[in-house]
């Protein structure tokens, strides 16, 4: 594929394609594959977009453990067609990052060879079923408040991807509060099992949202571009003011005790989030990042064979059509 | 034969008999029937379709939105007289635009073929592909039937299953 060198700040024209770029972005216009666009924007984009691939795909591994051990064929039959959604997820935000120009293979490369990040939370371990149901309905549903903010992005595949994905996360967000609720009114063991996740998964599932607006470098130029239309703590106020009161009602118990609803803004307020373990996750060094990446190995590893005989196969083809 | 990536092929898809065929994203694939294996799990795994289409990703001729103010059509060459796909990108009302086809026309290269659709349809960018590369499902009852019925019969199709869910009442799954 061509690289593109367009859209540098020293480039002759930079500044007077710059404004009609930004008044295209303010008339509500999408940007598409091949308009012009800001070199730093395509940069961000790609560097988000991959991210949110890799999320995806690493993603399928701490639920796909559980899919042998379901408790029923119900919940075994949802998990399946989860973890396929999630696939498919990341097939749809390879695609989307592909338009600006980077290749599947240099995306698969630096998920592989550990340059690549994703999102801090799927390198946590799933030590109870449990973790299945508060992932669905915590996790998605933090997933679901920045998903839904990116379907307005000003890039036309990235916004794309994000409705299609967020129609399916909607579904998984429910699945898992409907677990959830179950086990937090089923029995002794069920209810301790189910606040058990919720105090493993809480902390993580705050920092999905990113670090706070005030450590966040990059929000304001994203937020120009319409690349986000919100702010990191606008998200995850969001799932606070949703999720708090419904978990409260279940009888659950966020692990915050600083947690507390205030009046005046009409928002929950969390105590402070630790920010040390985040950055920790995020550099290589949480519970299971090895884990995750030497899966991620051994299946590309093992599927080897198969891109092999594809390849074979279609090598053939050619040939006898040659004939 | 490709390195370590395999050839990327535009889907087109088209939702029922009645809506236009619709350029919804793309595939790594060794060949149309292995693309079109592919693009039904990434884009049929619950939506409604009634045909997918896919044809190399190198093979169509875009032009942008900025592109059509331009003298974008001069100096291309023609070849022989053959059918184009045309897609255009209509509006940018909302997220879901995707370039839809126009139209199929008879012209001696893809320029043409839009500056031939333009004549019928307005857009705001468009596509052009040789109708010779682009190898789809049938429109047979059993072909549809086989390949986009599983979808619509998926249990867990759709998030309304589970119902409004609170924690006050909560609404065991039929």
């Amino acid at each position: 594929m061509v690289k593109l060198r367009i859209g540098y700040p020293e480039d002759p024209d930079y500044p007077e394609r710059l404004e009609e770029f930004e008044a295209r972005i303010a008339r509500g216009e999408k940007i598409e594959p091949g308009d012009w666009m800001p070199a730093e924007y395509r940069r961000q984009l790609i560097r988000m977009i991959s991210q949110h691939a890799h999320s995806e795909w690493v993603g399928m591994l701490p639920e796909g453990a559980w899919i042998t051990r379901a408790p029923s064929l119900r919940r075994k039959l949802i998990l399946l067609a989860k973890v396929q959604d999630e696939a498919g997820h990341g097939q749809y935000l390879y695609h989307a990052a592909e338009t600006l120009g980077v290749t599947r293979e240099e995306m698969v490369e630096a998920l592989l060879s550990g340059r690549a990040k994703y999102s801090n939370i799927f390198n946590y371990p799933t030590l109870t079923w449990a973790d299945v149901g508060i992932i669905g309905w915590l996790v998605d549903g933090m997933a679901i408040k920045n998903q839904t903010m990116l379907a307005q992005c000003s890039y036309g595949p990235y916004s794309r991807a994000m409705v299609r994905i967020c129609a399916e996360e909607t579904f998984h967000h429910k699945q898992g509060k409907e677990a959830v609720l179950l086990y937090a009114r089923g029995s002794r063991k069920q209810r301790q099992m189910v606040q058990d996740a919720l105090n493993r998964w809480w902390w993580p599932t705050l920092m999905m949202a990113g670090p706070h607006d005030t450590d966040s470098p990059h929000t304001p130029l994203l937020l120009r571009w319409g690349i986000k239309t919100k702010t990191n703590d606008q998200i995850r106020q969001e799932f606070l003011n949703e999720h708090v009161p419904e978990l409260l009602e279940a009888g659950l118990t966020p692990p915050d005790p600083e947690l507390r609803y205030d009046e005046k803004t009409g928002n929950w307020v969390h105590g402070p989030i630790p920010w040390d373990e985040f950055w920790k996750v995020i550099n290589g060094e949480g519970p299971m990042n090895r884990h995750r990446l030497l899966a991620r190995e051994r299946a590309h590893e093992e599927g080897r064979w198969v891109r092999e005989a594809m390849e074979a196969h279609a090598k053939r083809r050619l040939a006898q059509a040659a004939d | 034969m490709w390195g370590t990536e395999w050839p990327r092929y535009e889907v087109i898809k088209q939702d029922t008999p009645k809506s236009p065929p619709q350029m919804v994203g793309s595939v790594h694939a060794t060949d149309p029937e292995h693309a079109l294996l592919l693009a039904r799990h990434v884009f049929v795994r619950r939506p409604s379709a009634y045909a997918l289409f896919v044809a190399p990703a190198e093979a169509f001729f875009h032009v942008t939105q900025e592109g059509l103010k331009g003298p974008w059509s001069e100096g291309l060459e023609e070849g022989p007289e053959e059918a184009y796909w045309v897609f255009a990108k209509r509006s940018h009302r909302r997220s879901m635009v995707y370039g839809d086809l126009v139209g199929r026309f008879l012209a001696k290269g893809p320029a043409s073929a839009i500056r031939e659709a333009l004549l019928h349809a307005q857009g705001v960018a468009f596509w052009a592909v040789p109708e010779r590369l682009v190898v789809g499902t049938e429109p047979k009852e059993e072909v549809i039937e086989s390949w986009f019925a599983p979808a619509k019969d998926k249990t867990y199709r759709l998030q309304s299953y589970y119902g409004l869910v609170t924690a006050k009442e909560v609404e065991d799954a039929p």
